[in-house]
Protein backbone atom coordinates (compact mmCIF):
# COMPACT_ATOMS: atom_id res chain seq x y z
CA UNK A 1 0.00 0.00 0.00
CA UNK A 2 1.13 3.45 -0.71
CA UNK A 3 2.24 5.39 2.32
CA UNK A 4 2.22 9.37 2.22
CA UNK A 5 3.26 11.61 4.71
CA UNK A 6 -0.65 12.87 4.94
CA UNK A 7 -2.20 10.02 6.63
CA UNK A 8 -5.26 10.64 4.27
CA UNK A 9 -3.80 10.03 1.43
CA UNK A 10 -2.33 6.29 3.10
CA UNK A 11 -5.95 5.62 4.22
CA UNK A 12 -6.94 5.68 0.55
CA UNK A 13 -5.25 2.36 0.25
CA UNK A 14 -3.92 2.88 -2.72
CA UNK A 15 -1.21 0.42 -4.55
CA UNK A 16 2.35 0.72 -4.49
CA UNK A 17 4.50 0.14 -7.48
CA UNK A 18 3.80 -0.71 -10.91
CA UNK A 19 0.40 -0.23 -11.68
CA UNK A 20 -1.05 -0.89 -15.00
CA UNK A 21 -2.01 2.32 -16.75
CA UNK A 22 -5.24 3.81 -16.69
CA UNK A 23 -7.80 3.33 -19.84
CA UNK A 24 -8.38 6.08 -21.80
CA UNK A 25 -10.89 8.60 -20.87
CA UNK A 26 -14.27 7.63 -22.44
CA UNK A 27 -15.35 10.56 -24.86
CA UNK A 28 -17.12 12.92 -23.36
CA UNK A 29 -16.55 11.99 -19.70
CA UNK A 30 -15.28 15.46 -19.49
CA UNK A 31 -18.71 17.00 -21.06
CA UNK A 32 -18.98 18.93 -23.34
CA UNK A 33 -18.15 23.11 -23.31
CA UNK A 34 -20.09 26.00 -22.50
CA UNK A 35 -19.26 29.79 -22.75
CA UNK A 36 -19.18 31.95 -20.07
CA UNK A 37 -19.87 36.15 -20.11
CA UNK A 38 -19.70 37.96 -16.90
CA UNK A 39 -20.88 41.75 -16.26
CA UNK A 40 -18.54 43.34 -14.12
CA UNK A 41 -21.00 46.07 -12.89
CA UNK A 42 -24.98 47.58 -13.31
CA UNK A 43 -24.93 48.89 -16.65
CA UNK A 44 -22.06 47.07 -18.07
CA UNK A 45 -21.67 44.86 -20.65
CA UNK A 46 -21.18 41.11 -20.40
CA UNK A 47 -17.37 40.15 -21.17
CA UNK A 48 -16.35 36.68 -22.47
CA UNK A 49 -14.60 35.08 -19.54
CA UNK A 50 -13.94 31.78 -21.15
CA UNK A 51 -15.31 28.08 -21.34
CA UNK A 52 -16.70 25.84 -18.60
CA UNK A 53 -16.71 21.30 -18.91
CA UNK A 54 -20.19 20.59 -17.51
CA UNK A 55 -22.65 18.55 -18.17
CA UNK A 56 -25.86 20.91 -18.50
CA UNK A 57 -26.73 24.27 -18.49
CA UNK A 58 -27.54 25.00 -14.64
CA UNK A 59 -24.12 23.25 -13.71
CA UNK A 60 -22.39 25.00 -16.42
CA UNK A 61 -23.43 28.41 -14.34
CA UNK A 62 -22.27 27.12 -11.00
CA UNK A 63 -18.91 26.35 -12.41
CA UNK A 64 -18.35 29.43 -14.41
CA UNK A 65 -19.78 31.25 -11.18
CA UNK A 66 -16.94 29.10 -9.19
CA UNK A 67 -14.04 29.95 -11.66
CA UNK A 68 -14.78 32.99 -13.47
CA UNK A 69 -16.85 34.92 -10.67
CA UNK A 70 -15.02 34.09 -7.22
CA UNK A 71 -12.49 36.42 -6.70
CA UNK A 72 -13.90 39.25 -9.01
CA UNK A 73 -16.42 41.88 -8.39
CA UNK A 74 -19.65 40.68 -10.97
CA UNK A 75 -23.17 41.75 -11.19
CA UNK A 76 -24.24 39.13 -13.42
CA UNK A 77 -23.59 35.74 -15.47
CA UNK A 78 -24.57 34.91 -18.82
CA UNK A 79 -23.57 30.75 -20.31
CA UNK A 80 -24.07 30.00 -23.70
CA UNK A 81 -23.44 26.04 -25.14
CA UNK A 82 -20.76 26.38 -27.04
CA UNK A 83 -22.41 24.15 -30.00
CA UNK A 84 -24.90 27.45 -30.21
CA UNK A 85 -22.98 30.21 -30.66
CA UNK A 86 -21.71 30.79 -34.55
CA UNK A 87 -18.62 32.48 -35.30
CA UNK A 88 -17.74 34.58 -37.92
CA UNK A 89 -13.49 34.42 -39.14
CA UNK A 90 -11.75 36.53 -38.16
CA UNK A 91 -10.24 39.79 -39.20
CA UNK A 92 -7.11 41.29 -39.07
CA UNK A 93 -6.28 44.11 -35.85
CA UNK A 94 -8.07 47.27 -37.35
CA UNK A 95 -10.34 45.87 -39.59
CA UNK A 96 -14.17 45.40 -39.66
CA UNK A 97 -15.24 41.87 -40.00
CA UNK A 98 -18.90 43.00 -40.73
CA UNK A 99 -16.98 44.63 -44.25
CA UNK A 100 -15.07 41.04 -45.05
CA UNK A 101 -18.34 39.60 -44.73
CA UNK A 102 -20.55 38.49 -47.72
CA UNK A 103 -23.65 38.44 -46.08
CA UNK A 104 -26.35 37.29 -48.64
CA UNK A 105 -29.68 38.20 -48.77
CA UNK A 106 -31.75 35.52 -47.45
CA UNK A 107 -34.45 35.15 -50.57
CA UNK A 108 -37.83 34.91 -48.32
CA UNK A 109 -38.40 35.68 -44.51
CA UNK A 110 -41.02 32.97 -43.79
CA UNK A 111 -39.84 32.68 -40.07
CA UNK A 112 -41.07 34.52 -36.67
CA UNK A 113 -38.29 36.96 -35.89
CA UNK A 114 -36.73 36.29 -32.63
CA UNK A 115 -34.03 37.77 -30.94
CA UNK A 116 -30.50 36.82 -31.20
CA UNK A 117 -27.32 38.00 -28.89
CA UNK A 118 -24.10 39.73 -30.77
CA UNK A 119 -20.62 39.82 -29.09
CA UNK A 120 -17.66 42.01 -30.85
CA UNK A 121 -14.18 41.36 -30.38
CA UNK A 122 -12.60 44.55 -30.60
CA UNK A 123 -9.06 43.37 -31.21
CA UNK A 124 -6.93 39.94 -31.27
CA UNK A 125 -6.43 38.45 -26.92
CA UNK A 126 -9.11 40.89 -25.78
CA UNK A 127 -12.76 39.26 -24.96
CA UNK A 128 -15.80 39.40 -26.78
CA UNK A 129 -18.32 41.78 -25.54
CA UNK A 130 -22.10 42.21 -25.77
CA UNK A 131 -22.64 44.67 -28.71
CA UNK A 132 -26.83 44.14 -28.43
CA UNK A 133 -29.59 42.58 -29.75
CA UNK A 134 -31.29 42.09 -32.73
CA UNK A 135 -34.67 40.71 -33.91
CA UNK A 136 -33.94 38.44 -36.82
CA UNK A 137 -35.26 34.90 -38.82
CA UNK A 138 -31.67 32.95 -38.53
CA UNK A 139 -27.87 33.47 -37.89
CA UNK A 140 -27.14 35.40 -40.77
CA UNK A 141 -29.97 37.41 -41.05
CA UNK A 142 -28.96 38.77 -37.00
CA UNK A 143 -25.52 39.35 -38.61
CA UNK A 144 -27.16 41.60 -41.21
CA UNK A 145 -28.99 42.79 -38.59
CA UNK A 146 -26.35 43.54 -36.46
CA UNK A 147 -24.31 44.78 -39.31
CA UNK A 148 -26.61 47.72 -39.20
CA UNK A 149 -27.22 48.30 -35.43
CA UNK A 150 -23.63 48.08 -34.52
CA UNK A 151 -21.51 47.45 -37.43
CA UNK A 152 -20.06 50.72 -37.65
CA UNK A 153 -18.34 51.57 -35.15
CA UNK A 154 -15.06 49.91 -36.50
CA UNK A 155 -12.88 47.80 -35.50
CA UNK A 156 -14.46 44.39 -35.31
CA UNK A 157 -12.16 41.71 -35.58
CA UNK A 158 -14.48 38.54 -34.88
CA UNK A 159 -18.42 38.58 -34.21
CA UNK A 160 -20.26 35.96 -31.79
CA UNK A 161 -24.40 34.92 -32.43
CA UNK A 162 -26.68 33.47 -30.19
CA UNK A 163 -29.83 32.84 -29.93
CA UNK A 164 -31.14 34.69 -26.46
CA UNK A 165 -33.33 31.90 -25.79
CA UNK A 166 -29.61 29.73 -26.19
CA UNK A 167 -28.21 32.05 -23.45
CA UNK A 168 -28.82 31.42 -19.53
CA UNK A 169 -28.73 34.62 -17.71
CA UNK A 170 -28.39 35.14 -14.48
CA UNK A 171 -31.45 37.13 -12.88
CA UNK A 172 -31.50 41.15 -11.59
CA UNK A 173 -32.83 38.48 -8.14
CA UNK A 174 -29.57 36.58 -8.24
CA UNK A 175 -27.12 39.31 -7.94
CA UNK A 176 -26.79 38.77 -4.06
CA UNK A 177 -24.83 35.32 -4.46
CA UNK A 178 -21.69 37.78 -5.14
CA UNK A 179 -22.36 40.28 -2.15
CA UNK A 180 -20.06 38.09 -0.49
CA UNK A 181 -16.70 38.51 -2.39
CA UNK A 182 -15.55 41.57 -1.22
CA UNK A 183 -15.86 40.44 2.51
CA UNK A 184 -12.86 37.43 1.53
CA UNK A 185 -10.54 40.17 2.33
CA UNK A 186 -7.39 36.93 3.05
CA UNK A 187 -7.70 36.26 -0.74
CA UNK A 188 -6.40 39.59 -1.52
CA UNK A 189 -2.85 40.75 -1.67
CA UNK A 190 -3.49 44.16 0.11
CA UNK A 191 -4.60 41.83 3.61
CA UNK A 192 -0.80 40.81 3.95
CA UNK A 193 1.37 43.35 5.46
CA UNK A 194 4.57 41.85 5.02
CA UNK A 195 6.22 45.13 4.96
CA UNK A 196 5.39 46.42 8.49
CA UNK A 197 6.35 42.82 9.60
CA UNK A 198 9.50 43.15 8.13
CA UNK A 199 10.08 46.47 8.81
CA UNK A 200 9.46 45.39 12.58
CA UNK A 201 11.82 42.68 12.64
CA UNK A 202 15.14 44.83 11.20
CA UNK A 203 14.16 47.68 14.00
CA UNK A 204 13.87 44.63 16.72
CA UNK A 205 17.46 43.32 15.24
CA UNK A 206 19.36 46.31 15.16
CA UNK A 207 18.74 46.97 19.02
CA UNK A 208 19.34 43.62 20.01
CA UNK A 209 23.54 42.95 19.78
CA UNK A 210 24.09 40.10 17.26
CA UNK A 211 23.17 36.82 19.31
CA UNK B 1 2.41 26.74 -10.51
CA UNK B 2 4.52 26.11 -13.54
CA UNK B 3 7.98 25.24 -14.40
CA UNK B 4 9.24 26.35 -17.61
CA UNK B 5 7.13 24.83 -20.20
CA UNK B 6 10.06 24.15 -22.43
CA UNK B 7 12.77 22.09 -20.03
CA UNK B 8 11.52 18.54 -21.68
CA UNK B 9 13.04 17.22 -25.12
CA UNK B 10 11.48 19.67 -27.57
CA UNK B 11 9.14 18.21 -30.17
CA UNK B 12 10.88 17.25 -33.36
CA UNK B 13 11.13 19.84 -35.18
CA UNK B 14 9.29 19.67 -38.18
CA UNK B 15 10.34 21.08 -41.60
CA UNK B 16 9.16 24.48 -42.47
CA UNK B 17 9.29 23.63 -46.10
CA UNK B 18 6.83 21.42 -45.70
CA UNK B 19 4.26 24.58 -44.64
CA UNK B 20 2.63 26.74 -47.30
CA UNK B 21 5.37 29.50 -47.68
CA UNK B 22 2.29 32.31 -48.36
CA UNK B 23 0.16 31.20 -45.45
CA UNK B 24 3.70 31.07 -43.26
CA UNK B 25 4.69 34.12 -44.29
CA UNK B 26 0.83 35.72 -43.39
CA UNK B 27 1.20 34.18 -40.02
CA UNK B 28 4.46 35.16 -39.63
CA UNK B 29 4.03 38.86 -40.10
CA UNK B 30 0.65 38.81 -37.74
CA UNK B 31 2.91 38.01 -35.23
CA UNK B 32 5.38 40.39 -35.95
CA UNK B 33 2.90 43.04 -36.46
CA UNK B 34 2.32 42.22 -32.82
CA UNK B 35 -1.45 41.12 -32.93
CA UNK B 36 -2.11 37.74 -31.58
CA UNK B 37 -3.34 34.43 -33.03
CA UNK B 38 -6.78 33.16 -32.46
CA UNK B 39 -7.95 29.37 -33.07
CA UNK B 40 -9.24 29.17 -35.93
CA UNK B 41 -6.13 30.95 -37.42
CA UNK B 42 -4.10 29.28 -39.45
CA UNK B 43 -0.76 28.01 -37.85
CA UNK B 44 2.16 25.76 -38.54
CA UNK B 45 1.91 22.43 -36.81
CA UNK B 46 5.19 23.11 -34.79
CA UNK B 47 3.44 26.06 -33.20
CA UNK B 48 0.52 24.41 -32.32
CA UNK B 49 2.62 21.23 -30.95
CA UNK B 50 4.79 23.36 -29.07
CA UNK B 51 1.73 25.42 -27.89
CA UNK B 52 0.10 22.29 -26.56
CA UNK B 53 2.81 20.82 -25.04
CA UNK B 54 3.91 24.00 -23.19
CA UNK B 55 0.12 24.38 -22.10
CA UNK B 56 -0.96 21.30 -21.32
CA UNK B 57 2.87 20.86 -19.24
CA UNK B 58 1.64 23.87 -17.01
CA UNK B 59 -2.04 23.14 -16.45
CA UNK B 60 -0.96 19.48 -15.38
CA UNK B 61 1.60 21.95 -13.02
CA UNK B 62 -1.42 23.91 -11.69
CA UNK B 63 -3.25 21.07 -10.67
CA UNK B 64 -0.47 18.89 -9.11
CA UNK B 65 0.95 21.42 -7.51
CA UNK B 66 -2.20 21.97 -5.63
CA UNK B 67 -1.79 18.55 -3.82
CA UNK B 68 1.55 19.35 -1.62
CA UNK B 69 -0.05 22.41 -0.60
CA UNK B 70 -3.37 20.81 -0.13
CA UNK B 71 -2.67 18.17 2.31
CA UNK B 72 -1.73 21.01 4.65
CA UNK B 73 -4.81 23.07 4.45
CA UNK B 74 -6.43 20.52 7.62
CA UNK B 75 -3.31 21.16 9.69
CA UNK B 76 -2.79 25.29 8.52
CA UNK B 77 -2.28 26.95 12.48
CA UNK B 78 -5.18 28.56 12.97
CA UNK B 79 -8.93 29.19 10.70
CA UNK B 80 -7.92 32.50 8.94
CA UNK B 81 -4.51 30.29 7.30
CA UNK B 82 -6.71 27.50 6.73
CA UNK B 83 -9.57 29.60 4.57
CA UNK B 84 -6.54 31.61 2.91
CA UNK B 85 -4.45 28.05 1.91
CA UNK B 86 -8.06 26.83 0.68
CA UNK B 87 -8.35 29.67 -1.43
CA UNK B 88 -5.07 29.66 -2.60
CA UNK B 89 -5.57 26.00 -3.58
CA UNK B 90 -8.63 26.73 -5.31
CA UNK B 91 -7.15 29.39 -7.17
CA UNK B 92 -4.39 26.96 -8.37
CA UNK B 93 -6.92 24.33 -9.21
CA UNK B 94 -9.14 27.19 -11.43
CA UNK B 95 -5.52 27.94 -13.20
CA UNK B 96 -5.38 24.39 -14.18
CA UNK B 97 -9.06 24.58 -15.53
CA UNK B 98 -8.19 27.77 -17.63
CA UNK B 99 -5.14 26.12 -19.06
CA UNK B 100 -6.79 22.91 -19.80
CA UNK B 101 -9.01 25.17 -21.95
CA UNK B 102 -7.00 26.82 -23.55
CA UNK B 103 -4.79 23.86 -25.00
CA UNK B 104 -7.94 22.51 -26.21
CA UNK B 105 -8.72 25.67 -27.91
CA UNK B 106 -5.49 24.29 -30.44
CA UNK B 107 -7.34 20.78 -30.35
CA UNK B 108 -5.99 18.24 -28.25
CA UNK B 109 -8.96 17.32 -25.64
CA UNK B 110 -9.21 17.56 -21.79
CA UNK B 111 -9.74 13.16 -21.54
CA UNK B 112 -6.61 12.86 -23.44
CA UNK B 113 -4.40 15.41 -21.44
CA UNK B 114 -5.51 13.98 -18.15
CA UNK B 115 -5.15 9.91 -19.33
CA UNK B 116 -1.29 11.06 -20.90
CA UNK B 117 -0.86 12.97 -17.71
CA UNK B 118 -1.97 10.34 -15.45
CA UNK B 119 -0.12 7.54 -17.54
CA UNK B 120 2.91 9.85 -17.33
CA UNK B 121 2.85 10.29 -20.96
CA UNK B 122 2.97 14.09 -20.45
CA UNK B 123 5.18 16.18 -17.50
CA UNK B 124 4.31 18.53 -14.97
CA UNK B 125 7.11 21.06 -13.11
CA UNK B 126 9.59 18.04 -11.15
CA UNK B 127 9.57 20.47 -7.88
CA UNK B 128 6.19 18.90 -7.05
CA UNK B 129 7.61 15.31 -6.98
CA UNK B 130 9.02 16.23 -3.32
CA UNK B 131 7.70 16.15 -0.42
CA UNK B 132 6.38 19.15 1.81
CA UNK B 133 7.65 17.48 5.21
CA UNK B 134 6.40 20.21 7.49
CA UNK B 135 3.83 23.96 7.38
CA UNK B 136 6.69 25.49 6.45
CA UNK B 137 7.15 23.25 3.79
CA UNK B 138 4.35 24.50 2.80
CA UNK B 139 5.03 28.40 2.99
CA UNK B 140 8.29 28.22 1.25
CA UNK B 141 6.26 26.48 -2.01
CA UNK B 142 3.82 29.29 -1.44
CA UNK B 143 6.22 31.98 -1.66
CA UNK B 144 9.44 30.81 -3.63
CA UNK B 145 7.31 28.74 -5.95
CA UNK B 146 4.67 30.54 -7.08
CA UNK B 147 7.72 33.25 -7.14
CA UNK B 148 9.29 31.37 -9.62
CA UNK B 149 6.05 30.74 -11.65
CA UNK B 150 4.61 34.30 -11.96
CA UNK B 151 8.23 35.42 -13.62
CA UNK B 152 7.53 32.24 -16.24
CA UNK B 153 3.36 32.90 -16.15
CA UNK B 154 4.83 37.17 -16.74
CA UNK B 155 6.46 36.43 -19.45
CA UNK B 156 4.25 33.83 -21.24
CA UNK B 157 1.45 36.38 -21.07
CA UNK B 158 2.91 38.48 -23.60
CA UNK B 159 3.25 35.42 -26.23
CA UNK B 160 1.33 35.20 -29.24
CA UNK B 161 -1.38 32.86 -28.93
CA UNK B 162 -5.09 34.66 -27.93
CA UNK B 163 -6.55 32.12 -25.58
CA UNK B 164 -3.16 31.55 -23.70
CA UNK B 165 -2.47 35.18 -23.15
CA UNK B 166 -6.15 35.48 -21.82
CA UNK B 167 -5.94 32.80 -19.72
CA UNK B 168 -2.60 34.24 -17.85
CA UNK B 169 -4.25 37.73 -17.16
CA UNK B 170 -6.47 35.80 -15.02
CA UNK B 171 -3.86 33.66 -13.18
CA UNK B 172 -1.61 36.46 -12.85
CA UNK B 173 -3.80 38.67 -10.80
CA UNK B 174 -4.66 35.78 -8.68
CA UNK B 175 -0.94 35.07 -8.18
CA UNK B 176 -0.35 38.61 -6.82
CA UNK B 177 -2.63 37.10 -3.63
CA UNK B 178 -0.58 33.86 -3.74
CA UNK B 179 3.11 35.73 -3.84
CA UNK B 180 2.32 37.69 -0.61
CA UNK B 181 0.22 35.18 1.00
CA UNK B 182 3.39 33.20 0.73
CA UNK B 183 5.72 35.99 2.11
CA UNK B 184 4.04 36.35 4.85
CA UNK B 185 3.99 33.04 6.02
CA UNK B 186 7.29 32.91 5.24
CA UNK B 187 8.37 36.32 7.51
CA UNK B 188 5.98 35.23 10.43
CA UNK B 189 8.17 31.62 10.31
CA UNK B 190 11.33 33.82 10.10
CA UNK B 191 10.36 36.65 12.76
CA UNK B 192 8.98 34.31 15.24
CA UNK B 193 10.45 32.19 17.92
CA UNK B 194 13.98 30.25 17.40
CA UNK B 195 11.91 27.10 16.72
CA UNK B 196 10.17 28.70 13.91
CA UNK B 197 12.94 30.25 12.12
CA UNK B 198 14.73 26.70 11.90
CA UNK B 199 11.40 25.18 10.96
CA UNK B 200 11.51 27.71 8.07
CA UNK B 201 15.38 27.47 7.57
CA UNK B 202 15.07 23.98 7.11
CA UNK B 203 12.10 23.95 4.92
CA UNK B 204 14.19 26.42 2.42
CA UNK B 205 17.51 24.14 2.62
CA UNK B 206 15.37 21.19 1.58
CA UNK B 207 13.57 23.31 -1.16
CA UNK B 208 16.48 25.13 -2.58
CA UNK B 209 17.94 22.57 -5.06
CA UNK B 210 14.66 21.90 -6.89
CA UNK B 211 14.04 25.52 -6.84
CA UNK B 212 17.02 25.95 -8.65
CA UNK B 213 15.98 23.61 -10.80
CA UNK B 214 12.64 25.02 -11.91
CA UNK B 215 13.18 27.22 -14.90
CA UNK B 216 14.77 24.17 -16.21
CA UNK B 217 18.77 23.79 -17.67
CA UNK B 218 20.34 26.26 -19.63
CA UNK B 219 18.78 26.40 -23.28
CA UNK B 220 20.68 24.83 -26.06
CA UNK B 221 20.36 27.54 -29.12
CA UNK B 222 19.52 26.05 -31.83
CA UNK B 223 16.91 26.87 -35.17
CA UNK B 224 14.27 25.43 -33.26
CA UNK B 225 14.60 27.44 -30.46
CA UNK B 226 15.22 30.65 -32.28
CA UNK B 227 11.83 29.70 -34.63
CA UNK B 228 9.67 29.53 -31.09
CA UNK B 229 11.05 32.76 -29.87
CA UNK B 230 10.11 34.67 -33.15
CA UNK B 231 6.71 32.97 -32.87
CA UNK B 232 6.69 34.69 -29.45
CA UNK B 233 5.70 30.84 -27.84
CA UNK B 234 8.85 31.00 -25.78
CA UNK B 235 9.55 34.39 -24.49
CA UNK B 236 12.62 34.02 -22.34
CA UNK B 237 15.25 31.90 -21.85
CA UNK B 238 15.34 29.77 -18.81
CA UNK B 239 18.61 31.31 -17.69
CA UNK B 240 17.21 34.78 -18.28
CA UNK B 241 13.99 33.37 -15.93
CA UNK B 242 16.52 32.20 -13.30
CA UNK B 243 18.32 35.27 -12.89
CA UNK B 244 15.71 37.01 -12.88
CA UNK B 245 14.09 35.22 -9.76
CA UNK B 246 17.08 35.39 -8.15
CA UNK B 247 17.57 39.33 -8.80
CA UNK B 248 14.04 39.36 -7.11
CA UNK B 249 13.92 36.70 -4.32
CA UNK B 250 17.71 36.01 -2.79
CA UNK B 251 17.69 40.00 -1.49
CA UNK B 252 14.09 39.08 0.34
CA UNK B 253 15.36 36.22 1.69
CA UNK B 254 18.50 37.49 3.15
CA UNK B 255 16.56 40.33 4.68
CA UNK B 256 15.72 37.78 7.08
CA UNK B 257 18.30 36.66 7.92
CA UNK B 258 17.97 33.59 6.37
CA UNK B 259 20.98 31.97 4.51
CA UNK B 260 20.70 30.09 1.13
CA UNK B 261 22.37 26.71 1.12
CA UNK B 262 25.04 27.24 -1.57
CA UNK B 263 27.92 28.79 -0.98
CA UNK B 264 28.61 29.60 -4.31
CA UNK B 265 25.44 31.92 -4.54
CA UNK B 266 26.54 35.75 -5.32
CA UNK B 267 25.93 38.30 -7.79
CA UNK B 268 28.80 39.03 -9.98
CA UNK B 269 29.07 42.70 -9.82
CA UNK B 270 31.01 43.27 -12.76
CA UNK B 271 28.26 40.82 -15.13
CA UNK B 272 25.69 41.29 -12.88
CA UNK B 273 25.02 38.23 -13.12
CA UNK B 274 23.83 35.66 -9.95
CA UNK B 275 26.88 32.54 -9.93
CA UNK B 276 25.91 29.30 -8.18
CA UNK B 277 26.59 25.52 -7.85
CA UNK B 278 25.38 24.06 -10.78
CA UNK B 279 22.07 22.09 -9.54
CA UNK B 280 22.32 18.24 -10.34
CA UNK B 281 20.88 17.34 -13.70
CA UNK B 282 21.30 14.13 -13.20
CA UNK B 283 19.04 14.12 -9.90
CA UNK B 284 16.28 16.38 -12.26
CA UNK B 285 16.34 13.79 -14.83
CA UNK B 286 15.78 11.18 -12.91
CA UNK B 287 13.33 12.46 -10.82
CA UNK B 288 11.47 13.96 -14.19
CA UNK B 289 11.55 10.37 -15.38
CA UNK B 290 9.76 8.92 -12.87
CA UNK B 291 11.91 8.19 -9.66
CA UNK B 292 11.22 10.79 -7.08
CA UNK B 293 10.35 10.75 -3.77
CA UNK B 294 6.64 11.48 -4.76
CA UNK B 295 5.61 10.86 -8.43
CA UNK B 296 3.96 7.83 -7.49
CA UNK B 297 2.06 8.84 -4.79
CA UNK B 298 1.02 12.43 -7.51
CA UNK B 299 -0.14 10.28 -10.04
CA UNK B 300 -2.12 7.89 -7.67
CA UNK B 301 -3.93 10.93 -6.37
CA UNK B 302 -4.95 11.90 -9.63
CA UNK B 303 -5.58 8.80 -10.73
CA UNK B 304 -7.85 8.26 -7.65
CA UNK B 305 -9.67 10.94 -8.20
CA UNK B 306 -10.62 10.33 -11.71
CA UNK B 307 -11.68 6.80 -11.29
CA UNK B 308 -13.82 7.17 -8.45
CA UNK B 309 -15.51 10.67 -9.90
CA UNK B 310 -16.20 8.75 -13.20
CA UNK B 311 -19.74 6.80 -11.91
CA UNK B 312 -21.30 9.85 -11.54
CA UNK B 313 -19.57 11.81 -14.68
CA UNK B 314 -21.12 9.01 -16.33
CA UNK B 315 -24.42 9.70 -14.94
CA UNK B 316 -24.63 13.04 -15.00
CA UNK B 317 -23.55 12.68 -18.91
CA UNK B 318 -26.80 14.12 -21.47
CA UNK B 319 -26.76 11.11 -23.73
CA UNK B 320 -27.20 14.28 -26.98
CA UNK B 321 -24.18 16.00 -25.76
CA UNK B 322 -21.99 16.95 -28.46
CA UNK B 323 -18.44 18.09 -28.16
CA UNK B 324 -17.27 21.19 -29.61
CA UNK B 325 -14.08 23.06 -29.03
CA UNK B 326 -13.92 25.75 -26.79
CA UNK B 327 -14.25 29.28 -28.61
CA UNK B 328 -11.26 31.46 -27.32
FE1 LIG C 1 1.42 27.99 -7.68
FE1 LIG D 1 -1.16 28.93 -10.29
FE1 LIG E 1 -0.12 30.33 -7.44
Amino acid sequence: MLKSLDPRVTRLNLPDGEVPPMEEKPELDQFETYEAFHQKKDGAAHTYVGPVHAPNEDVAFLFAKEQYSRRFPCVGLWIARTENIQVTPYGNDGENVYDMLRIEETAEQIEQPEPYEIFHLKKRGKAHTHAGRVMATSYLNALQEAKQAFGEKSPIVNVWVVKSKDVLQSAEDDKDMWTTVPEKKYREAIAYKVMDKITKYKEERKNTPAQ
Amino acid sequence: MYGGGNIFEATKFDDLQTEDPAKLAEFEARIARGEKIEPTDWMPELYRKQLIRMIEQHAHSEIIGALPEGTWITRAPGFRRKMAQMAKVQDEVGHAQLLYSAAETLGKSREQMLTDLINGKSKYSNVFNYPAFTWADSNIISWLIDAGAIVNQMANAKGSYGPYSRALERICAEEAFHLKYGHDAVVHMATGSPKQREMIQAALNRWWPPIMTFFGPSDKMSTHTETLMRWKVKMASNDECRQQFLDMYVPKIWELGLTVPDPNLKKNQETGQWEFTEPDWDEFKRVINGDGPCNAERLAVRRTAEERGAWVRRALLNPKAKYVRPLA
